[in-house]
């Protein structure tokens, strides 16, 4: 299988070990992984913003480099959510964008839901020592339904879950609203840290990086340095 | 095309909005036309949405179970002149006011020799318990469906502290489906007021706290009543649009 | 709000095929509003028929003015009320008090905050932000009795004070959950009676409602309610459905002589002529509010008018205007668990977004706002300078983050993000780079 691997502007940004990962961890399930070199980003930020001419400009290069793969995957709901189920959308009134479009988000996935249910991945291990609570990320869970697909695999790794009572509930990152919406933001990521700690696990895991610096920041700045704080594909795929 | 939908709109508010809502969903006047018909065509089917799964074993005790649930008190007898003896017990085990108001329907049943002080007449407030019958209950929902009239006055039901409701078990039907059906097919057309009736009156408007008895009844006591000819059934689930209605 | 979507959950997990029922009940509300002008006539004909007198407003100052002048007409001097939406729309209650007549609202939420001088924060739990302290402390001073401590002696309290005004009324004012084309009917859901009160016990009631607000037959209803119910507050259904249709007759000993409906147009026109008409579909469950990560945190006075949460974020904006409204589509992260958990299925993100684009292209965000957003834009089209950018940005977030990798106040348009939280700093080379150095090694 040959998987174009959708970095996200994040990764790329703020977590490049989480675009390593996920290549060790889709190597591992048997698939070739290129890394298509033109990637930016997948146009989320401008289309939630309202600014749809530039969310489009941006998509129409994914559309572009990403049209020659079996298969697209990205380590986050959020991205792959974005690709799979809004670009469709945004080219509703361009045909041959949205031709280009559908065939896309036909062969594009979320790393865990790729895994799981393309790839099939059966053996994972992870290096990780101890429990962990899993945040579900919004675009994943309800645009794409990625809610057993890490659970899974946490489970074939022996990584014991600890459920949160809010797992399913929006951290408050969404994109551009954690800075235009700063306080309220924080004190979304407040109870999902509350929910988080409650557990008593050792680290927080989710599959969306934003999400992750959000809960990460709330957690150091409430004076927690001992949590962990890491992406699935990095739990995994074990250290480097 | 009828004259109310003709009209210019420039004329009244009723024209205006009208013609605004017309403009807003593309319609011209052969259009309209042409839908008022469809529309008319589906209010006389009425057909039946989808509703959850109706696999109760019997039909009282599924009534019985959730009228419970939702905070009614179910009691069962065979025949109507049982009644006064079960209220009597009921509102002794409860130390309640022995006075109670009744529809006029229930002016034959030896009150009296229960113990019981029952008038037939309009409610008043100061009226501890109000004392009806039902049009119908709905087992689906363990709901009492209560029809408005000059026999079967609605304030009966609504400002006594208690209300206790006889129902025949005959007139306990599935879903409000079937309840619509017989309202349709006795009545013709629905009453001044249909009002269904699901346990106590309740708020949980104060920091989301279920209390009883906010300005309806603090309890709702059912008597249901199984040895008597109501409905026969086949009339359930006839049609009033289709065929005459009866009253 | 976790205890309501909890209820409402449980609720749902009885129905197997609720998903089926929602369905249905979507489809039941867009049959309606594409033939809204067909339902409406058929209803008005009905109702009429009835002996029901039909009012058609076209704006909230029509609604003041119609019921002020059923009022004063029939020399009306208290009236009663049971929640009415459209009644906070257009501010029924100050004005109809300015005419001289005595108000007084008896859902127990809507009260208490009628005696305290606020507005609701939720459209099923209106007073859903006070404790129960605020409220025996508001009963004791406006009811002039002693201090109560538990919520059923208040709610005994509110019944005493209530009741005398229900059996003096002169006219009774009520909303509308449904409309019924069939039969002309309005359908009242309620649970703690006074829907049932405020419709029988006066001589003249006005039932005020949207135009959106009609369904075709019975068995519609049904469907609805299914939903509703469940939905608003995880009941099976309410304790009380009142089907009223038109007024008592020559040997009823109850129910009120006149009944007027008033039909509201009130900018409803404008959303149905919109690619936005989805949001008419709403039948007021509140389950997005109950749902809504942001509602949680800000509450219901934060959105500034009468609908709260997602819904809220939509029809305000579309009825008072995107100039004024235009930071509440924002106020979301679109997180997508409201159209979740919509009963009609409205698909309340997407026209959240909708009215964002709106926003952007009448150029109604902040001008470094849309900036920023076209800066990245053409940055992010062009690889090669987005390569350079991120790469700069990378180094400077690594430097910004110090020794313990934190970075704790961000500036310019990033700053809100450390108003409550840090922000942990990249390690300094983007993907991109490593990935390159990688490669170049291998070869």
């Amino acid at each position: 299988m040959r998987v174009a691997l959708f970095v996200t502007c994040l990764v790329d940004l703020f977590r490049p070990s989480v675009g390593f990962a996920s290549i060790k961890l889709l190597e591992a399930a048997g698939c070739e992984v290129v890394v298509p070199e033109g990637q930016t980003c997948c146009g989320q930020p401008g289309y939630n913003s309202g600014d749809r001419a530039s969310a489009q400009a941006v998509a129409r290069r994914v559309l572009q480099d990403f049209a020659a793969y079996e298969y697209v995957v990205a380590p986050s709901g959020s991205c792959a959510g974005m690709i799979k189920t809004h670009y469709p959308e945004l080219f509703k009134d361009d045909p041959a964008a949205l031709e280009q479009a559908l065939w896309l988000a036909k062969r594009t996935y979320e790393l865990t839901d790729f895994l799981v249910n393309v790839a099939k991945a059966k053996a994972v291990s992870a290096s990780f020592k101890g429990s962990v609570t899993y945040h579900d990320s919004c675009s994943g869970l309800r645009e794409l339904g990625v809610q057993s697909q890490p659970r899974a695999l946490l489970q074939a790794a022996g990584v014991p879950v600890k459920e949160m009572a809010n797992a399913a509930t929006c951290c408050g990152f969404g994109g551009t609203f954690a800075v235009k919406l700063g306080d309220i933001s924080s004190a979304m990521a407040e109870k999902k840290c509350a929910g988080a700690l409650a557990t008593g696990a050792d680290a927080i895991a989710g599959g969306d990086l934003g999400c992750l610096l959000s809960i990460e920041g709330r957690l150091r700045r409430r004076g927690d340095d001992k949590t962990k704080v890491i992406h699935v594909a990095e739990l995994l795929a074990g250290p480097e | 095309m009828s004259d109310a939908l003709r009209s210019g709109g420039q004329g009244n508010p009723r024209d205006r909005i009208l013609e605004r809502i017309r403009a807003a969903t593309g319609k011209d006047a052969k259009s309209a036309t042409q839908d008022l018909e469809a529309v008319q065509s589906r209010l006389r089917e009425h057909p039946r949405g989808p509703r959850p799964p109706f696999n109760w074993p019997e039909l009282v005790a599924q009534f019985r179970a959730q009228a419970s649930a939702l905070q009614s008190t179910v009691e069962v007898v065979e025949n109507l002149a049982d009644v006064p003896a079960a209220i009597a017990h009921y509102l002794e085990d409860l130390q309640l006011d022995r006075r109670a108001v009744s529809w006029p329907e229930f002016r034959g049943l030896d009150w009296r020799a229960a113990g019981l002080q029952v008038e037939q007449r309009t409610v008043r407030d100061g009226d501890l318990v109000g004392i009806t019958g039902a049009y119908a209950g709905i087992a689906e929902t363990g709901t009492l469906m209560l029809l408005s009239g000059p026999q079967t006055p609605a304030a009966m039901s609504l400002l006594p502290d208690t209300h206790i409701a006889i129902l025949r078990t005959s007139r306990i039907v599935e879903g409000m489906e079937e309840a619509w059906n017989l309202l349709r097919n006795e009545h013709g057309k629905p009453p001044r007021a249909v009002n269904f009736v699901s346990g106590p009156s309740r708020s949980g408007d104060i920091e989301m706290q279920i209390v009883l008895g906010v300005h309806g009844p603090y309890r709702v006591h059912i008597v249901l009543v199984t040895q008597d000819a109501g409905t026969p059934r086949e009339l359930i689930n006839t049609d009033w649009w289709r065929q005459p209605a009866r009253t | 709000m976790a205890r309501m979507s909890g209820v409402r959950a449980d609720a749902v997990a009885k129905v197997p095929n609720f998903e089926e029922i929602r369905t249905a009940g979507a489809a039941i509300r867009d049959r309606v509003l594409s033939n809204l002008d067909a339902y409406l006539f058929q209803f008005e004909q009905a109702a009429q028929a009835r002996g029901v007198i039909v009012h058609w407003a076209e704006t909230g100052t029509d609604v003041n003015r119609i019921v002020r002048d059923i009022a004063q007409q029939n020399g009306v001097k208290k009236i009663i009320k049971s929640k009415s939406m459209l009644g906070e729309e257009s501010s029924l209650n100050h004005y109809l008090q300015e005419a001289g007549l005595d108000v007084r609202e008896t859902d127990l939420g809507e009260y208490i905050l009628q005696i305290s001088g606020e507005t609701p924060s939720h459209i099923i739990a209106p007073a859903i932000h006070k404790s129960k302290e605020d409220v025996g402390e508001l009963f004791e001073r406006v009811h002039q009795m002693p201090r109560k401590h538990t919520i059923p002696e208040m709610c005994r309290e509110a019944r005493m004070m209530l009741r005398p005004h229900f059996l003096s009324a002169d006219m009774g004012i009520s909303g509308a959950n449904f409309l019924i084309a069939e039969t002309g009917s309005v359908v009242i859901v309620t649970n703690e009676g006074n829907g049932r009160m405020t419709t029988t016990m006066p001589r003249i009631h006005v039932a005020i409602t949207g135009i959106e607000k009609v369904i075709p037959t019975l068995e519609d209803l049904s469907v609805l309610l299914r939903l509703l119910t469940r939905s608003a507050t995880g009941q099976a259904t309410s304790n009380y459905i009142s089907m009223l249709t038109g007024v008592r007759g020559p040997n009823d000993s109850d129910g009120p002589e006149q009944m007027h409906v008033v039909i509201v147009d009130n900018h409803r026109t404008e959303l149905l002529a919109s690619d936005m008409r989805e949001a008419l579909r709403c039948i007021r469950c509140g389950a997005c509010m109950n749902h809504c990560p942001v509602y949680e945190v800000i509450g219901g006075h934060t959105y500034g008018w009468v609908y709260p949460g997602p819904i809220g974020s939509v029809l305000t904006p579309s009825y008072v205007g995107l100039e004024k409204a235009g930071e509440l589509p924002n106020a979301s992260t679109l997180c997508g668990a409201c159209a979740v958990v919509c009963p009609v299925k409205i698909p309340l993100p997407d026209l959240m977004r909708k009215l964002r684009e709106k926003s952007f292209e009448r150029k109604l965000r902040p001008a470094s706002e849309r900036l920023s957003m076209r800066l990245w834009g053409y940055v992010a089209a062009r690889p090669k300078l987005y390569a350079l950018a991120t790469k700069l940005g990378a180094r400077m977030l690594q430097w910004m983050g110090g020794e313990d990798k934190l970075i704790h106040k961000l500036p310019g348009g990033l700053k809100e993000w450390t108003n409550g939280r840090d922000m942990p700093a990249p390690s300094g080379k983007t993907f991109r780079e490593l990935y390159a150095e990688k490669k170049a090694v291998g070869k």
